[in-house]
């Protein structure tokens, strides 16, 4: 017994050894994740290739299929080719062969926590149980019952068991769904578990809409793909990735069948294999070697690895068939190209995330900050930690932090959460005060307008300033012509209520507030990276638009017969930008203060000012012109004619003026290198 | 009226002449430019011819008793302690240790022990030299071992060893080779270029294998293992492969070849983002194969020939039962040309590639007999042939600063600066408050336009991080608290839209330019300058810094680029990059301190220090240890500074590394968040603020510093793993370091070494 453990310490000893010689070296691959705007960055490697499996014992693969990991630590590898399921342990020792004589070409395989071998054996058409000494405890081959259907084949390919024993089999060329089996009465089926639905895209709707029959038949079967592989956890929920679902090729399913991830996260074509780890971590494995770990909710911790460049270095891989992690975070790969298993360990930087999601998901927030702080340490643009952090915050109550957090992680949704409670807790504090404090500014703004008032008369202070200075005169129009359009048109026509600088001022305020609302709007509604200042540009784009539409649509309401000039259209379309420039300072106020449960307000605001200016826009046309309705309608489709021509010409010169200078380099750099020759 | 429409006429006519002499006077001074351009420096460098010192070793050439017979060989030279025996059809040699008796030979005799192996394998193991053919353009390359093949083979005795004359008939080629032995225990074998001869036109010498299996082994019948220069160091293993692996370790000398066009599989992650990282290169022509129960073992060095060479390393069950490592010398290969836009091509063959091909096996005995012993002798032989000078090796710690880069703005670029000169002031000052004062630094993305700004040819300072005037004096107060402050720039690569790349950018043997993809957003591709370019940019740089008073310089990629290409229609090749580098390398140094990335053996001798110094290898499915040989050669001799810090997940493991192979910590700074970045081509740095590392680089200063203080100016004597896991390196003035990588506490040597961490013991 002693000489036994000694052995075992020797073989972990080597095995440490062996695992930890070459962990240093530079990976053969790159490791990337993404920030909270979805950006790609590189980061620190998640795990480092340590070493290959080419062989058990004597014994080359001659098609490994598929791979689990048993709770003896060893690995059940099924071989197809070779028709038998080996285990080996992670040094490619061969333990025993399952299986000979009796399987025929053994696809998938599953040890359970009870220890017992499922394997799917798709030329036999059976599902084998072996104990793990090999021996063969019981087989399930096609069902009786007429739900299965009789005309549908059984050929399992992937199959995994749940405490009880109920099998969840994925079988080649059945589409209803994954196959499930009851152990009780040698198999009775249970039904179809987890069926993937097809999505139309509207093409093809359009397509079925107007095609005949006939024509209809000859199209390739819009029918829904089979899941490629599938993987039970601890709690018995399924895990299912699907070749050619672009819109939900990783699953993740309850017992009832429902989906439990909101969005697809997995972004790649071919997913091959996927399993959980020790902290509800998925991994999902692509046949092109990558390897994608997500947290449980389905957010992307790391992507590594790649296809082989013929170079023969550990990690890469040219054809995954499965993937499995062992007690230790170790991932191993099975590829059946290379017909090698890949055995991958976690960095120290993994494992501080891995404890952080450990001790997360038990709920032990505050002990989760400290490797997290380290994770932010080693690459503080890590935004899974930023956000995790917040959340840890957020559970301590501390919501100054967790806000700042969550705006590091770019989170809205828990940025919504802290700002609700930060919000909150000002009100407790401050309402009061802040009642007063309005009240009181109210009497004082009242005091100062009577005073005003008695000195300047009834209309006040500004009607007295705009009389003296008409530039005054003519802003505070803008806020007549904003109410009462069409007395507002005829005022700027008529009446020389506009006047160019009083419009230049009006778009340049506009352009302000428009800067304003990109860069100063409250988290939950901006839309740009944080930090990031691009004003000129912003300051063109304005320009250029407004101006180009006014042209454009100068150029056309003159050959209509329009009676406005170039001037009072400017004159007018500015005016028409007021809802804005009042409007939107508040909106952006508001912003700030709001949390997603009040977001509706933004929106509606939004809208407010955006109809109002249409309608404004609208009515300056129609009005600055003398248009009737029909001529409104008829020059502003012929403005946006206009407005599309030109865009289009301009593409035409940008191009052709590329191909000129492009062909000239190209005549020249051709003499120069005859010449040169 | 008349007269007017004539004028008009004319007029037009007139129009048409002047535009018709403006555009030949064109064509005639771009013309004139281009030939100029090509004309100037083409120095005539395709015939050269390499210098092979002679050893200082006496050549072994007492009279020896050719008589004497060991294995069907017979004797053809000796000295105190080795024996040299040759058997002359097969060209096969054996080199025996006369204190002990252990032997290593270099073809299989016994047919019996071949096993089952193809004809061209047979060939293969039982020739001493095995030539690959050329036949047409077939990509394929015969093996042509020597008694298969119909080779004549003349042997003449010669002082200290053979010269044999090799013909192929059947291939109307021949060659020389001649072998001889020293009284330092060391074998040179060498086919000089003049004694190759090619008759005909459609068989030509593709490689040749120069005792490919000298010091073989089958299966496990040995114990030792082989020796290959990937990045630091590896070992295979000469245990028994079980048939694990079906091809061997096969790299090119100082990295592939970008003219010739090497395929491999291209891995880009949703189409947009590269996966792979390079293999680490082989920084020194040198393999080697120990034999540790047999206690006998040679370090092979190719003098001559090491840029066309590949280290051929295979375990058994590769083709063979047998472990051997080689070296090929490449004499000529076959490029695709197309010859179509739309993927036509054809396969097309270079000449022959003129060198001499030169290799020196230095064998070691007894406690020498392992991989300590072989970079010892590598390190002996180096200071020997001054091809490295020993330079004052103080402990330092390497802060590199990105300066600043650019990103899309508009139709312009916008610089994003990241650490100005104020800001890296800021840091000294703060790092000296703690004691951190001997520091060396690399300032990248100093010049106008950004780190990616290339060539640099002047000291044209950004102006975003502070100018030249404020540069200047940074480097000025550097040197008075002597902080190395050094500025960086790439030496090989040209930026198309930053410099006028229509001359004098590579182009590969298909006469293609070569371009190399970024996968970024603002520089998508760069391109290299030829090498008689770079010798003239950095000339003019030189020229430029000398008058602002800088002399201290650091250069990328130039250090490890070797490339065949084209000038005009002829082929230059590696060689001749390597001596135009080497030139420019030796010019430079001659008036500025230089710090090159990771530079290949032929160039230390120019290094003040070496960064970015590989600390592990590859990691490839057929080695089974990574050893520090480079490291071992070298520490004590030349600083080397390692990859940066920040971007290692493993960062316990790799404190631990630095304190196993005494390579300096790196970190790379910048003074803002990273964040900033994104939208540059520097996007793949995304961890370097200074706040971050603030507390790391100051507590790995102090820790590898105490270690260095006991370290300083020793040369490590001895590196070996004990069986409880424990690293030990024993310097020689009798420092030891104990370094344990595992997760529990060990022992050795009584020390005890807790858990992932290190003892400094010994005297």
């Amino acid at each position: 017994m002693r000489k036994k453990a000694k052995l075992v310490v020797l073989l972990a000893l080597c095995l440490s050894l062996i695992l930890s010689s070459t962990v240093i070296a530079e990976t053969p691959y790159r490791t990337y994740t993404v920030d909270g705007y979805g950006y790609v960055l590189e980061t620190q490697s998640a795990y480092n290739p340590a070493s290959a499996i080419t062989k058990v014992g004597e014994t080359s693969f001659v098609t490994p299929m598929d791979m689990a990991i048993g709770n003896d630590g060893n690995l059940y590898i099924a071989d197809a080719g070779a028709h038998v399921v080996m285990v080996s342990t992670i040094e490619g020792h061969e333990v025993r062969m399952i299986g000979e004589g009796t399987l025929q070409t053994p696809m998938g395989v599953f040890v359970s926590d009870d220890n017992k071998v499922y394997v799917a054996d798709r030329d036999a058409k059976k599902v084998f149980v072996f104990d793990l000494e090999g021996k063969l405890l019981n087989e399930y081959g096609k069902p009786d019952s007429p739900i299965y259907g009789t005309s549908m084949d059984f050929k399992p390919i992937k199959v995994v068991a749940n405490g009880t024993g109920t099998m969840y089999v994925i079988c080649e060329g059945n589409m209803n769904g994954i196959v499930q089996i009851s152990p009780v009465d040698d198999g009775s089926f249970l039904g179809y578990f987890g069926t993937n639905y097809t999505s139309l895209s509207p093409f093809q709707i359009l397509q079925r809409l107007i095609l005949t029959d006939a024509q209809r038949a000859q199209m390739l079967s819009n029918i829904p793909s089979t899941p490629t592989n599938l993987h039970i956890d601890e709690d018995g929920l399924i895990y299912t990735v699907t070749q050619g679902d672009r819109d939900m090729a990783l699953k993740k399913l309850n017992i009832a069948g429902k989906n439990m991830l909101d969005s697809d996260p997995y972004w790649a074509d071919l997913p091959a294999a996927v399993t959980t780890g020790q902290y509800h971590n998925m991994l999902v494995a692509d046949s092109d070697g990558y390897i994608y770990e997500y947290n449980e909710e389905g957010e992307l911790l790391f992507m590594f690895g790649g296809r082989d460049d013929g170079r023969q270095r550990i990690g890469l891989c040219n054809k995954v068939e499965a993937i499995a992690v062992d007690n230790s975070d170790r991932i191993y790969l099975l590829d059946s190209d290379k017909k090698q298993v890949h055995i991958f360990t976690p960095t120290e930087f993994t494992d501080l995330l891995h404890e952080a999601l450990y001790l997360f998901s038990k709920g032990r927030y505050t002990e989760s900050k400290e490797p997290l702080e380290k994770v932010l340490q080693m690459n503080s643009m890590f935004d899974y930690a930023n956000q995790a952090m917040g959340h840890a915050y957020l559970q301590e109550e501390n919501y100054t932090e967790a806000l700042r957090y969550f705006r590091l992680a770019k989170s809205a949704d828990g940025y919504s959460d802290a700002f609700w409670e930060v919000r909150n807790i000002w009100i407790r504090n401050y309402l009061v005060m802040a009642v007063v404090i309005i009240v009181v500014f109210g009497v004082v703004l009242n005091l100062y307008k009577r005073r005003i008032r008695i000195k300047y008369g009834q209309d006040g202070a500004p009607a007295y300033l705009s009389q003296k200075i008409p530039l005054l005169g003519n802003l505070k129009y803008s806020l007549y012509f904003m109410r009462h359009p069409f007395d507002g048109c005829y005022g700027v026509k008529r009446e020389g209520h506009a006047s160019l600088a009083c419009a230049n001022i009006l778009l340049g305020a506009y352009i302000l507030v428009s800067i304003i609302e990109k860069y100063f709007n409250g988290f939950l509604v901006k839309t740009v990276r944080e930090g990031r200042y691009d004003i000129i540009s912003d300051i063109g784009t304005v320009l250029v638009i407004f101006i180009g539409l006014t042209l454009c649509n100068y150029l056309v309401v003159t050959i209509n017969e329009g009676e406005a000039f170039l001037r009072e259209l400017y004159c007018a379309y500015a005016y028409c930008l007021t809802p804005f420039i009042l409007i939107k300072p508040f909106v952006v106020l508001l912003s700030n203060v709001l949390t997603y449960n009040e977001v509706f307000l933004i929106s509606f605001a939004n809208i407010i000012i955006l109809v109002w200016m249409v309608v404004l826009l609208l009515i300056s046309v129609k009005e600055m012109n003398n248009f009737s309705v029909k001529e409104t309608v008829k020059a502003l489709a012929l403005t946006a004619f206009t407005v599309l021509i030109l865009t289009l010409l301009i593409c035409i010169i940008y191009v052709l003026f590329s191909q000129v200078i492009d062909f000239i380099s190209a005549v020249l750099r051709e003499v120069v290198y005859r010449i040169g020759s | 009226m008349e007269a007017k429409l004539n004028m008009k006429k004319m007029g037009k006519g007139f129009i048409k002449i002047i535009i018709a002499v403006v555009v030949i006077v064109v064509i005639i001074a771009v013309a004139v430019m281009a030939s100029k351009s090509g004309g100037k420096d083409s120095l005539n460098v395709s015939d050269l011819q390499p210098t092979v010192s002679a050893p200082v070793a006496a050549l072994s050439d007492g009279v020896v008793d050719t008589s004497k017979q060991l294995d069907g060989h017979h004797l053809v030279a000796a000295n105190e302690n080795y024996e040299l025996y040759l058997y002359e059809p097969a060209l096969s040699i054996i080199v025996k240790n006369t204190k002990t008796g252990a032997v290593m030979e270099s073809t299989v005799r016994n047919e019996e022990r071949l096993g089952n192996v193809n004809e061209t394998w047979k060939g293969f193991l039982q020739s001493g030299i095995v030539v690959e053919l050329q036949e047409e353009t077939n990509t394929m390359q015969k093996k042509l071992g020597i008694e298969g093949s119909g080779a004549q083979v003349n042997v003449e005795l010669i002082p200290g060893g053979f010269r044999a004359k090799l013909d192929y008939p059947t291939q109307e080629l021949g060659f020389e080779a001649e072998v001889k032995l020293y009284d330092d225990g060391s074998i040179t074998a060498s086919i000089p270029e003049s004694s190759i001869y090619e008759n005909a036109d459609n068989k030509k010498i593709g490689n040749i294998y120069l005792f490919p299996l000298l010091g073989n082994s089958r299966l496990d019948e040995k114990d030792g293992y082989m020796f290959v220069p990937d990045g630091n160091g590896a070992l295979i293993y000469l245990d028994d492969k079980d048939g694990r692996f079906d091809s061997g370790y096969v790299q090119k000398v100082y990295g592939s070849d970008i003219g010739v066009g090497e395929s491999y599989v291209l891995s880009l992650l949703w189409g947009s983002y590269e996966t792979h990282n390079d293999a680490e290169m082989i920084l020194a022509p040198v393999y080697g194969m120990v034999h540790t129960g047999d206690e006998m073992g040679y370090l092979a060095i190719i003098e001559s020939g090491d840029e066309e060479a590949s280290i051929y390393a295979t375990p058994n069950g590769a083709y063979s039962d047998y472990n051997w490592i080689t070296a090929a010398f490449r004499k000529c290969t076959t490029y695709i040309q197309p010859t179509s836009n739309s993927g036509g091509s054809v396969t097309k063959v270079t000449d022959r590639i003129k060198y001499d091909i030169h290799v020196r096996y230095m064998f070691v005995d007894g406690a020498d007999a392992n991989y300590t012993g072989l970079a010892k002798r590598y390190r002996d032989y180096l200071i020997e042939k001054d091809e490295l000078v020993k330079v004052e090796d103080t402990f330092k710690v390497r802060l590199d600063f990105l300066g600043m880069d650019v990103e899309n703005w508009m139709l312009w670029k916008k610089d994003v600066p990241v650490t100005t000169v104020d800001n890296i002031r800021e840091i000294y000052t703060d790092l000296e408050k703690e004691g951190v004062t001997d520091i060396l630094s690399i300032y990248k993305g100093w010049q106008d336009g950004g780190i990616f700004d290339l060539p640099v040819t002047s000291y044209n300072v950004a102006s975003s991080i502070g100018g030249a005037r404020d540069l200047s004096k940074l480097m000025d107060e550097c040197a008075a608290k002597n902080i190395d402050f050094y500025l960086f720039t790439d030496g090989v690569r040209a930026n198309t839209e930053t410099g006028n790349t229509t001359f004098d950018t590579v182009k590969k043997m298909d006469k293609r330019l070569y371009t190399q993809n970024t996968y970024q957003n603002v520089y998508r591709e760069f391109v290299y300058w030829t090498p008689q370019k770079t010798l003239e940019n950095l000339k003019t740089l030189q020229k430029n810094f000398a008058k602002k008073g800088v002399n201290k310089l650091a250069l990328s990629e130039i250090g490890n680029t070797m490339f065949t290409y084209t000038m005009g229609d002829t082929m230059q090749t590696r060689r001749v990059s390597k001596y135009l580098y080497e030139q420019a390398l030796q010019q430079t140094s001659a008036s500025m301190d230089l710090m090159l990335e990771a530079p290949v053996q032929c160039y230390w001798q120019y290094a003040k220090a070496i960064v970015d110094m590989p600390i592990s290898d590859s990691d490839y499915i057929y080695t089974d240890q990574s050893v520090p040989f480079l490291s071992i050669a070298l520490k004590g001799i030349l600083p080397m500074y390692g990859d940066y810090v920040n971007f290692e997940a493993n960062e316990r493991e790799y404190f631990l590394k630095l304190v196993e192979t005494g390579i300096y910590p790196s970190f790379y700074l910048t003074y803002e968040n990273p964040s900033e970045l994104i939208y540059t081509n520097s996007s793949d740095v995304y961890t370097s603020q200074y706040s971050v590392y603030r507390q790391q680089i100051l507590s790995y200063y102090d820790e590898l510093r105490q270690i260095n203080e006991r370290t300083k100016n020793s040369i490590i004597v001895n590196h070996e793993i004990t069986d409880t896991g424990v690293t030990i390196v024993t310097y020689d003035n009798g420092v030891k370091l104990y370094i344990n990588y595992s997760a529990k506490e060990q022992k050795a040597d009584n020390v005890t070494v807790p858990a992932l961490s290190y003892v400094v013991g010994g005297v």
